[in-house]
C-alpha cells in the first residue's frame, strides 16, 4: 500500500502531526555493532512504545557473527534496557522482540543477500509489512560499498510494484569529495536519491529543527537576520571528551572532516538559509545548498589566515590529568591529525555580506557544549556616551545540547539614582518549559525515513558540496604542518584561535 | 517554600495572604529564595471547583501538573451557597529538580476560596492574577452555571471540563454548544473525556494503516463497545467519531448509523467494572479489529484478523486513566478540537434519549 493510500485512512485526521510510516521490514547491516545498540534499537523500542511504528513491523539484523534469533534479541533487549529514554515494559518489548530476527552473513557474500531476499519475501507473506524494505547501512564505512553493490546484484534494491525500497547511510559519507562522489555513485546505482536518506543525527534534534522556527516563526527575528543588525555569529561544537578509542578513524578523519563537514556546516546552513517556500524536504535542502555555495572558497594562503587548526596537549579535564593527543592508544606520535578546528568563513550573499560567521569545534575543552551564538551590532555610540557606561552587544544563542533552550542577552538599567547599565540574560530552557523528555534524534529520523520524508536527512549536492569546501582546506593542511597549535586539555584552544576573532573586534564567547 | 499556617480546612495550601497583597508577597518569596531556583510559567491554569471534598486531591493533581508543565496556577473553591460572604487566598510553590542538576524549577499557585456573594467575584479574581501574556485555561469542575458570564468566557483560551461526571450531559453540552457558538468566546473547548480517546483513536486509526485492513473501513457491520458503567459518553464519543470520520448518520430511533449507500451499521455498548472502555470491535463482512485494554494496563493489545493474512497482533500505548496525565496530555495539545464537536453534534440526540 503506497503512502499515499496511507495518508487518506480518514481516521488518521487530527490525530498526528508527526509522520506516518508505512508497514515495512527495517534491515540493519551491522546489527552486532555499538550504533545498533546503542541508538537503534533504543530509538524503535521508543517508537514501540509511542504507537508510533507501523502495526506492521519486522527488524532483521544482519551481521557476519554466527548466533541465533534468540540470542540476537537477548543482546538487544539488554542494550535497550541500558540505553532506552523509557523504562522497558516486559509485555511491550516481548511484543517488539517478536519482530526482530537475526540473519547472518557476510557482507560480500551475495549468497546471503539472496537468502536475506526469500527469507524478506517469507515474512512479508507471514506478517504484512508489504514488501517495504528500509536497508540501514550501521557497518563501518569500509563496507558500505560491497553492501550496496550486493542488494544491488541481489535484486534487493528494487521494490516490487506499489512497495518501496529505501536505504539510510550513515556518516561518514566519503573522506573527500571523490571519495564522497564515488559512495554516492554507488548509492546511486542501486537507489533513487529520493529513496536515499543520509543521517545527520544533529538535523534530528529538537532544538536544530527549532532554528527554523525561530527563524520564521518570530518577526522578531528574522526581520533584524542579516548584516545589517547582525554583527557575527559564532558556531561552537566542544567537547571535553579525548579521542576514546575512536584513534584509528579519527586519525584519518580530524575534527575537520568528522565535525565541520557535516554537522556545523549544517548548522550554518540553517542560520543562514533564505526563507524557504515550503516545509518539504527539497524546499528546505534547495536553500540549504544555496548557502553552501555562497561560502567564500578557502584556498592556498587563505586557509592559514582564516583557519586555525590544533591538537590537545595534556592537561586536566574535571581535575583528572589527561594525556596529550599524540600519546593517546593508536594515535601516531607525530601525527598531524588537528583535534580543534577554529575558522572565519563569510557567506557571500546579499543577506550576509560583510558578516563572519566563525566556527569551532574541538576535544578536550572545558564542557560539553553546541550552540549558535549571533551577535548583534552594536547601537551608536551616542546616547550613553557622557556616562562612560560601556553597553554589551545583544547576543541570541541557540543551545543545541546540552540544556537545549534559547537565551538573549540585552542591557538593562541598574537600580539605583545613577545611570549604570548592565547585560541581563533571557533565557528559555526546554527542560523547564516542556518537563516532558525530547525525542532522541534517531527516533525521529526513523520515523522519517520509515514515512519516506527527507528533510531531516542530506542530499547529495549538499554532501558533495560541503565536501568541495573543506577539502580545498584540507588540502592546503598538507602542504606545511608548522600551522598546527597545540592546547592545553581543558582549555578553549590555542591562542591563534582568539587572533581570528580579535580581527573583528570580537571575542568567542565564554561558556 | 513551606506553609507557614495550617488552616483547618485548607492543610497544605501554602501561605495565607490577603487578596490585595498576593502579588507583593510572591514577589518577597521569589526574592527570599536562593539562585538554584528558577520560575516558570508557559500558561495560566485557573481551576475552578465548588466541591470540598476533592480540593486536596485537586491541590494534588496541580503540583503534579505544574512540575511538568510549568504554569501559573490558580485554584479556586467556590461556595456560592453559603450565608457568609468571604474571601480567603493562600499562596505556595511548586519546584521540581530539572534532571540530574540542582537548579530547582518553580511554579506559583494561588488557592482563593469565596464564600457566598464573594463568589460573584470570581472574574475579577481571575482576571486580576493572570500571569500577562500567557494563555488562559480554565478547567471548570462543575456544573456550567447559569447565565453564563461572558465576560468570563470571553478571556478563555481552553476551557477544560470533564464530561465523564456529568449527571445531565445533553443540558451540559448544550451550555458548551452555548459558550462556542455565542462569538463571545473563542475558548478550545478541552473535553478530559476526549483527551482519554486519543489513544483508543490512534490506535483504531493505526489498524487501518495496514493495507490489508484499510478496505475494510468501507463495509464495517457493526461496532461492539465496553466500558465502565459511568463511562457511556466516552463509548458515545468514540462511536460520534467513527460515523463523523467515515461520513455515517446517525439513525436515532433504531440506535444504529447508516453509511451514505443505506447499509445499515449496528452498535452495542456493554457496561462492564473496569477502564472507563475496555474493549473496541469492530467488524466487516469477513474482518475483525479488536482494542482491548485490561484493567491497570498501560498498553492496549491489537488485534486485526483479515482473510488473506495471518492475524496482526501489536501492543499500543493505551491512555493514562490518573487525572493529572490525562490534563497534562490535553494541555500539551495545540489547535481546536474540531473532531471533538464534530463527534459531539453527531451523538447528542442519543444523549437526549
Amino acid at each position: 500500500m503506497s503512502s499515499d493510500i496511507l495518508r487518506s485512512n480518514p481516521l488518521r485526521e487530527g490525530l498526528a502531526q508527526r509522520s506516518i510510516p508505512d508497514p515495512c521490514t527495517l534491515v540493519i547491516f551491522g546489527a552486532t555493532g555499538d550504533l545498533t545498540h546503542r541508538k537503534l534499537v533504543p530509538a524503535l523500542y521508543n517508537l514501540a512504545a509511542d504507537g508510533a511504528l507501523p502495526p506492521a513491523i519486522s527488524v532483521v539484523g544482519f551481521a557476519r557473527r554466527d548466533k541465533s534469533d534468540d540470542v540476537f534479541r537477548g543482546e538487544l533487549e539488554e542494550a535497550a534496557r541500558k540505553f532506552s529514554r523509557q523504562a522497558i515494559n516486559d509485555d511491550l518489548w516481548k511484543n517488539f522482540a517478536s519482530s526482530i530476527c537475526y540473519h547472518r552473513s557476510e557482507f560480500d557474500n551475495l549468497e546471503g543477500y539472496e537468502a536475506l531476499a526469500r527469507r524478506l519475501d517469507e515474512m512479508d507473506a507471514a506478517r504484512g509489512t508489504g514488501g517495504n524494505r528500509l536497508f540501514y547501512l550501521a557497518a563501518g564505512p569500509d563496507q558500505f560499498e560491497v553492501i550496496l553493490e550486493n542488494l544491488r546484484k541481489s535484486g534487493l534494491n528494487k521494490a516490487r510494484p506499489g512497495a518501496w525500497s529505501r536505504v539510510i547511510v550513515e556518516k561518514p559519507f566519503g573522506t573527500d569529495l571523490p571519495s564522497a562522489k564515488r559512495l554516492n555513485d554507488l548509492v546511486e546505482n542501486a537507489f533513487d536519491e529520493s529513496e536515499t536518506f543520509r543521517i545527520d543525527h544533529y538535523l534530528g534534534k529538537e532544538t536544530a529543527q527549532n532554528i527554523i522556527v525561530l527563524r520564521f516563526a518570530n518577526a522578531l527575528f528574522e526581520a533584524m537576520w542579516n548584516s545589517r543588525y547582525i554583527d557575527h555569529v559564532q558556531i561552537t561544537a566542544s567537547e571535553p571528551l579525548g579521542v576514546e578509542g575512536r584513534a584509528g578513524y579519527y586519525e584519518k578523519s580530524g575534527a575537520l572532516r568528522d565535525m565541520v563537514q557535516n554537522h556545523l556546516l549544517q548548522l550554518l546552513c540553517l542560520t543562514a538559509m533564505e526563507p524557504p517556500p515550503g516545509l518539504d524536504a527539497d524546499s528546505i535542502r534547495d536553500e540549504k545548498v544555496k548557502v553552501l555555495r555562497s561560502l567564500r572558497p578557502l584556498t592556498g594562503e587563505d586557509v592559514f589566515k582564516h583557519v586555525v587548526r590544533a591538537q590537545y596537549g595534556a592537561g586536566s579535564i574535571n581535575g583528572k590529568r589527561v594525556a596529550a593527543y599524540r600519546d593517546e592508544l593508536n594515535v601516531n606520535p607525530e601525527s598531524v591529525t588537528e583535534t580543534f578546528v577554529a575558522m572565519e568563513l563569510n557567506v557571500d550573499n546579499w543577506r550576509w555580506a560583510g558578516v563572519p560567521f566563525f566556527i569551532r569545534v574541538g576535544k578536550r575543552l572545558p564542557k560539553a557544549a553546541t550552540e549558535i551564538a549571533v551577535h548583534f551590532k552594536s547601537v551608536p555610540p551616542v546616547l550613553f556616551r557622557a556616562t562612560g557606561e560601556s553597553i554589551d552587544d545583544n547576543v541570541l544563542v541557540i543551545r543545541i545540547q546540552p540544556d537545549e533552550g534559547i537565551s538573549l542577552r540585552m542591557s538593562a538599567k541598574m537600580p539605583g539614582s545613577s545611570l549604570r547599565i548592565e547585560p541581563v540574560k533571557m533565557d528559555f530552557h526546554y527542560g523547564t518549559s516542556f518537563g516532558k523528555a525530547t525525542p532522541e534524534a534517531y527516533e525521529r529520523l526513523l520515523l522519517d525515513a520509515m514515512s519516506g520524508d527527507a528533510t531531516l536527512f542530506a542530499r547529495r549536492d549538499e554532501v558533495e558540496q560541503a565536501w568541495k569546501f573543506v577539502d580545498a582546506i584540507h588540502e592546503a593542511w598538507q602542504h606545511r604542518s608548522d600551522d598546527l597549535a597545540v592546547y592545553t586539555s581543558g582549555s578553549w584552544g590555542p591562542g591563534e584561535a582568539d587572533e581570528l576573532t580579535k580581527r573583528h573586534e570580537a571575542a568567542w564567547r565564554r561558556l | 517554600m513551606e506553609a507557614l499556617v495550617n488552616d483547618a480546612e485548607f492543610i497544605d495550601l501554602g501561605i495565607p495572604v490577603e487578596i490585595g497583597k498576593i502579588d507583593k508577597t510572591l514577589g518577597e518569596l521569589w526574592d527570599s529564595s536562593d539562585d538554584t531556583k528558577t520560575r516558570a510559567s508557559l500558561i495560566n491554569l485557573v481551576v475552578y471547583t465548588e466541591s470540598d471534598a476533592t480540593l486536596a486531591a485537586d491541590n494534588a493533581v496541580l503540583a503534579s501538573v505544574a512540575g511538568r508543565h510549568a504554569c501559573r496556577a490558580i485554584l479556586i473553591l467556590g461556595n456560592p451557597s453559603a450565608p457568609v460572604s468571604e474571601a480567603k487566598a493562600w499562596i505556595s510553590a511548586h519546584c521540581h529538580l530539572l534532571g540530574k542538576g540542582t537548579r530547582q524549577i518553580c511554579s506559583e499557585q494561588i488557592t482563593f476560596r469565596l464564600d457566598g456573594d464573594a463568589a460573584n467575584a470570581l472574574p475579577n479574581i481571575v482576571f486580576s492574577h493572570l500571569d500577562s501574556d500567557l494563555p488562559l485555561c480554565l478547567w471548570w469542575k462543575a456544573d456550567f452555571p447559569e447565565p453564563l458570564d461572558e465576560k468570563l468566557w470571553a478571556w478563555v483560551d481552553r476551557l477544560i471540563f470533564d464530561s465523564v461526571s456529568w449527571h445531565k450531559p445533553h443540558h451540559q453540552f448544550s451550555m458548551i454548544r452555548h459558550i462556542s457558538s455565542s462569538g463571545k468566546s473563542a475558548a478550545v473547548l478541552c473535553d478530559l473525556n476526549w483527551t482519554r480517546l486519543h489513544a483508543w483513536r490512534f490506535a483504531l486509526a493505526s489498524q487501518f494503516d495496514n493495507a490489508a485492513a484499510f478496505p475494510h473501513l468501507s463495509h464495517v457491520e457493526s461496532i461492539t463497545l465496553r466500558c465502565a458503567p459511568h463511562s457511556q459518553i466516552a463509548a458515545l464519543l468514540l462511536l460520534g467519531w467513527l460515523a463523523g470520520r467515515l461520513k455515517w448518520t446517525l439513525d436515532v430511533e433504531n440506535r444504529a448509523f447508516r453509511t451514505s449507500r443505506g447499509d445499515v451499521i449496528s452498535f452495542h455498548i456493554e457496561e462492564t467494572p473496569g477502564p472507563n472502555l475496555s474493549f473496541v470491535s469492530i467488524k466487516s463482512s469477513d474482518a475483525r479489529f479488536e482494542l482491548k485494554l485490561a484493567e491497570g494496563s498501560d498498553f492496549f493489545e491489537s488485534s486485526i484478523q483479515t482473510p488473506g493474512i495471518p492475524e496482526i497482533c501489536q501492543i499500543l500505548p493505551a491512555p493514562r486513566e490518573r487525572l493529572e496525565e490525562t490534563l497534562l496530555a490535553e494541555l500539551s495539545r495545540a489547535g481546536r478540537h474540531k473532531l471533538y464537536t464534530e463527534s459531539l453534534e453527531i451523538i447528542l440526540p442519543l444523549l437526549k434519549s
